[in-house]
This record gives C-alpha cells, sequence and structure tokens, in this order.
C-alpha cells in the first residue's frame, strides 16, 4: 500500500520535473534525454551480462571501440552506411565477444570476482592499446547528411538524428524481453542467471549458455559501436567513459532490472545537461555522473545495512 | 643463519642502489625514478590488497599529494621538502574522512568507487581555475635542490626506503595476520575479534599517505603539473600490472614486477611509441590466467618442488 502511494508520489514528482525543466529549458530535457538514449543502449548489454553471466565486463566499452573502428573501416573503404553495416560489424563482434570467452573470461569464471576484475581491466587496456598501435591516437570521424537533420518548433530549434538512440535502447529492451521469456534458449539463459547449479542440474548447458549470452551482448554492443559513429568521432579511449557509465546505470537500476537502466540513462543525461547549460558550469557535468555513482552505490550500501 | 644473508644481501643491494649516482648518468637516474616511484605506488597498491580490496584510485592519491604539494608552495610559501610532508599528511586525512564512507563497500564496488573518487578529484582540479591552475596546470618556479638530479635520486629513493620498510613492517607484525584474516573469511575474522574496519581504515590510510607522498616528490621533482599528467590512468595501471607479474601478497613480488616492467618499458617506448602499454595489458591477462601468484609464487614453487626434504607445496601461510 505504502509502496504504490510511494510508487504514484514518485511519477508525479518526475513528471512536475519534466514539465518544468520542458518550460525553463526545452533544449536540456531534449538533450538529456538524446544522451540518455545512448548511455542505455550502450548500457543493456553490459546489464545483460551481468545479469546472466554475473561477471563485471571493465572491457564493455571497448568492445563498443573496436565495432566503432571495424565500421569506420568498412564505410571507409567501401561507401557503405553504418546503419547497413551495422548487420556484418554485429557478426564480428558477437564472434569476437564468443572467442574472448571461450580464452579468458571462461577460464575465470570459478576464480575469486576480484580475478575476474581485473582480467577484463587487462583486457580494456589491451583493446585499447592494440587500437593506439593500428589508428594512433588520432581521432576519426565520418560525417552523413542526415546526422544534421533538425526541427523547428516556434523559435526552438533542435537537432533530431539522436532520438534514434532512445529507439535502439526501447527496441533493445523489448527484444530482450521477448527473448527472454518467450524463447526456450531465453528462459535457460535466465534460469542459469538465477542459479546456475540449478540449471545445471535441470540439464542447461551453462557454459553454452554463457557463450552465447556473452556472443549476443557482443552483437549488441557492437551494433550500438556501429551507430556511434554516425554522431561522435572515435579515438582508442572512447569506449572507457562508457564502460563505467554503463555499470553505474546498471548499480543505479539494480542487477538484473533492464528497463531500469533506461531510467537511470534519463536521470544521469538529463542532470548532466542541466549543468551543461549553464557557461559556469559546462566543465563541471562530468562530474555528475562520478558523484551520482557514489551516491547510488553508498546509498545501496547503506540501506542493505539497514535492511 | 638463512635470516642472516637475507639481512645481508638487502644491505648490499641498498648500498648498491643508494650508490646508483656515481656511475650512472642523469638519464639512467630519471630512468630509476620513474621505476622507483611505480615500485612504491605498485607496493602500496599491494599493501591495501593483502585485505582483499582492490584499489583502482593510486592515481587519484598520486594526483592529490601533487597538487597538495605544489599549492602549499605556490600559494603558502612552503619550503618545498615541507611540502612533501604536508601532501603526505593531506592525502592521509583524505583517506581518513573517505575511508569512513568508502571502507563499507566491498568487492567490486569499493573498486569502483575508488576509480570513481580518482576522476572527481581530477575533475575539481580541472575545473578551479584560480586555484589550481585549471587544464593548463601548475608551474613550479624551480625543482626542488635546484633540479639536481642525484638529489632528486636519493629524495625518490627515500621514498621508496619507506614505503619497503612499512611494507615490511606490515609483513612481519600482527597486521600481517589482521589483514590476512580479513581477506579470507571477514565472518570468522569478526568472530575471532579482529576490528575490521579499524584495520582496513589503517592500512587505507597508510597506503594512501605513501601515494600521496611519492606524488608530491614527483611534482616538486619536475616543476610542473596538469590534472591529466597528475591523474594519469597510467599511476593506476602500471602499479597494478607489476605488483601482478612480480607476485602480490609480498613486498618482494612488486619490487621484483616493477624492476622489469620499469625497465622493459622504458624501451618499449623507444621502439613503440604509440601503443606500448599493450604489453601492460597482456601481462595481466596472462598473469590472471596462468599465474595467479605471479614469478614470485612461480620461484618459490620451483625452489620447493626442487627442495625434496622440504614442506608439503600446500602449506603456504597465504
Amino acid at each position: 500500500m505504502a509502496n504504490k502511494r510511494n510508487a504514484t508520489m514518485n511519477v508525479a514528482l518526475i513528471t512536475a520535473v519534466a514539465a518544468a525543466i520542458l518550460v525553463w529549458r526545452p533544449t536540456v530535457l531534449i538533450n538529456g534525454l538524446q544522451s540518455a538514449g545512448l548511455y542505455a543502449s550502450i548500457a543493456i548489454p553490459m546489464g545483460l551480462i551481468l545479469g546472466i553471466v554475473h561477471i563485471v565486463n571493465l572491457a564493455h566499452g571497448e568492445f563498443m571501440m573496436v565495432a566503432a573502428y571495424i565500421t569506420y573501416m568498412l564505410c571507409a573503404a567501401t561507401g557503405m552506411d553504418p546503419f547497413v553495416a551495422m548487420v556484418p560489424v554485429a557478426l564480428v563482434t558477437a564472434a569476437f565477444g564468443f572467442v574472448i570467452y571461450k580464452l579468458t573470461i571462461r577460464q575465470a569464471l570459478k576464480a575469486p570476482e576480484l580475478n575476474q576484475l581485473i582480467l577484463t581491466f587487462g583486457l580494456a587496456i589491451s583493446m585499447t592499446q592494440l587500437a593506439n598501435l593500428l589508428f594512433t591516437s588520432q581521432t576519426r570521424k565520418l560525417s552523413f547528411d542526415y546526422v544534421s537533420a533538425s526541427l523547428d518548433i516556434g523559435d526552438l530549434s533542435f537537432g533530431v538524428y539522436k532520438f534514434v538512440y532512445i529507439g535502439i535502447a526501447l527496441l533493445m529492451i523489448v527484444g530482450l524481453k521477448l527473448f527472454l521469456t518467450r524463447t526456450t534458449t531465453g528462459k535457460a539463459a535466465l534460469a542459469v542467471g538465477q542459479n546456475p547449479r540449478g540449471a545445471a542440474i535441470v540439464g542447461i548447458d551453462v557454459d553454452r549458455t554463457y557463450g552465447l549470452v556473452f556472443a549476443l551482448a557482443s552483437a549488441l554492443v557492437g551494433m550500438m559501436g556501429a551507430v556511434f559513429i554516425t554522431s561522435a568521432s572515435i579515438f582508442p579511449a572512447v569506449g572507457s567513459p562508457y564502460t563505467m557509465k554503463s555499470f553505474c546505470l546498471i548499480a543505479m537500476a539494480g542487477i538484473g532490472n533492464i528497463p531500469g537502466i533506461l531510467g537511470a540513462s534519463i536521470l544521469l543525461g538529463v542532470s548532466e545537461n542541466i549543468l551543461k547549460a549553464f557557461r559556469g558550469t559546462r566543465g563541471w557535468a562530468d562530474i555528475v555522473f562520478f558523484v551520482l555513482i557514489i551516491t547510488v552505490i553508498l546509498g545501496r550500501s547503506i540501506r542493505g545495512k539497514k535492511a | 643463519m638463512k635470516l642472516k644473508t637475507s639481512y645481508l644481501s638487502a644491505a648490499v643491494i641498498a648500498a648498491v642502489v643508494i650508490a646508483f649516482p656515481a656511475f650512472l648518468g642523469a638519464y639512467p637516474l630519471n630512468v630509476a625514478r620513474s621505476v622507483m616511484t611505480y615500485m612504491a605506488l605498485a607496493i602500496s597498491w599491494d599493501m591495501l590488497l593483502r585485505s582483499g580490496q582492490i584499489s583502482f584510485g593510486i592515481a587519484g592519491l598520486f594526483g592529490l599529494g601533487s597538487y597538495a604539494s605544489a599549492i602549499a608552495v605556490m600559494r603558502g610559501g612552503m619550503d618545498p621538502f615541507l611540502s612533501i610532508l604536508f601532501a603526505a599528511a593531506f592525502a592521509g586525512v583524505m583517506a581518513f574522512a573517505l575511508g569512513f564512507a568508502i571502507l563499507r563497500l566491498r568487492a567490486m564496488y569499493f573498486s569502483i568507487t575508488t576509480l570513481a573518487l580518482m576522476e572527481i578529484f581530477r575533475i575539481v582540479m580541472h575545473n578551479l581555475h584560480d586555484f589550481s591552475g585549471g587544464p593548463e596546470g601548475i608551474v613550479l618556479s624551480a625543482p626542488i635542490f635546484g633540479g639536481n638530479s642525484t638529489a632528486l635520486y636519493w629524495l625518490c629513493l627515500a621514498g621508496l626506503f619507506i614505503t619497503i620498510g612499512v611494507s615490511w613492517y606490515f609483513e612481519k607484525s600482527k597486521m600481517h595476520l589482521a589483514l590476512t584474516a580479513i581477506r579470507n573469511d571477514e565472518t570468522s575474522a569478526r568472530s575471532n575479534g579482529v576490528d575490521i574496519f579499524r584495520y582496513l581504515l589503517v592500512a587505507f590510510v597508510i597506503t594512501s599517505i605513501i601515494q600521496g607522498m611519492m606524488g608530491a616528490i614527483q611534482i616538486q621533482s619536475y616543476g610542473f603539473t596538469t590534472p591529466e599528467t597528475a591523474f594519469d590512468a597510467n599511476f593506476t595501471l602500471l602499479p597494478l600490472a607489476m605488483a601482478l607479474l612480480g607476485g602480490i601478497h609480498s613486498t618482494i613480488g612488486p619490487m621484483a614486477g616493477a624492476v622489469l616492467l620499469g625497465v622493459a618499458s622504458e624501451w618499449l617506448k623507444l621502439k613503440i611509441p604509440y601503443g606500448h602499454l599493450m604489453v601492460y595489458g597482456i601481462i595481466i591477462i596472462l598473469v590472471i590466467l596462468f599465474m595467479p601468484q605471479g614469478l614470485v609464487g612461480l620461484a618459490r614453487r620451483m625452489l620447493r618442488g626442487s627442495d625434496k626434504s622440504g614442506r608439503k607445496a600446500g602449506a603456504s601461510h597465504e
């Protein structure tokens, strides 16, 4: 009962804040939603891995970076559109993710959590540095006409292209929901995520499921890498902030709560853009995220103690 | 008897290291200083790791120490040498205050929080234009000791000796038992009367003091810093790789790893200007997968294997 009232209160509060921001600075809300879509669609594949394989993949953003570079080469060589290149790139990253899983992560599944953390940290460094070695740290960019599409409402003009990220995030949420609840493989994956030993007892091949989930998440993040290049320039370290952001968003939403990631992303995206709206505070926008992550983690630990 | 020879060899090595400036030029001394800085950081990281807590925030306290020292000299007119002590104390006080909050976290939550704290420090220094010089950083009027390379070398060496001494004390004292107990099983440690939080706090504060001190020595030796160099992720990454390669949960492991990797990276930097750090990533992966005890663990196992009269291999006190 109290819970329900709380939820209604929250919804009312959020609507009020959103309305206030919309009236006060509409661009803040628009930009905030657009970056939220990007954050969420990168974080969701990581949430999938964390929810089922229970591994914090610190090389997550680097997977995206690798995909972005592959897309870059493909598009620069063939003149292909990134949205077309998305398909082969997703296949390549899926295979890449599967191989990485088999070669490294699978060996560390039984090891203490800290070893896994350091292992994926090592993967992240290797991937960034390999990109550095092959492409140097020079930034690269592809430009497309449709990215600059804009919309005018009254005297307000804003870019609409980046709303595509919100669309992708929603598609991922719905797609994963259907996959995990409607298909046999998905149900098996969910079961493995809840209790690997129990799943093994009823005859689910846990290792195969882990490999599959890893490949699926890599494919999704690979697709994101392909789309990412349309709106941002890339360099070897471009992925690493997204690893942290993704982890933070997942921690905020709670592990296993995939739709919650989008909600957390909107909170992060809008708060960042509130600071970006003022000249004096623009440089501080990056700090929002780190303060948010520490608040969330500490808040959870304190609440955990009380419960 | 055995103890005596190890003390003797340590003394001989120390004497040789102290005498390095007599027969090395400025460039090798410079390389030695960077290796020693990383070595001290690697040892300090390992000291906290002995309690099971992985910090990804070495660079945060290192950079904080750099800035504390530089600002004390620039704005407070403090003596450069004194400012190093001040920076160490400042890092310690910060760690003490932060420790109350973050030492209640465990495993990945602790690691991620330390990483986030490092980023917060960096962004704060980046944005306080009037106080810390913002993105352009700080330039001191002159490096400490007038930039004399021998004196700088000895200063850095002194920092390293302090670190080794503290780490050695950690290994020999009650601290070692407490931290190992916490790492192995917190519940049983607590039920045996170990005050977990207090020991973690002491370990965190002391390792932070070391990191802050090394940061201060670094800036006083070079005479300038920027947020991007003081909080460079390499100050987290390299010590981590060094300690892992050498062998964690010991003093000698990180030292061996630092010498090997430090010299190797100096050489690789000349050969492969872009991406030489990849070697570090690959070493981390290989060590975690195939050699979790590091080189020292490997050597220990080989010694034990050849020594048939010795104890069982599994009888390690770790």
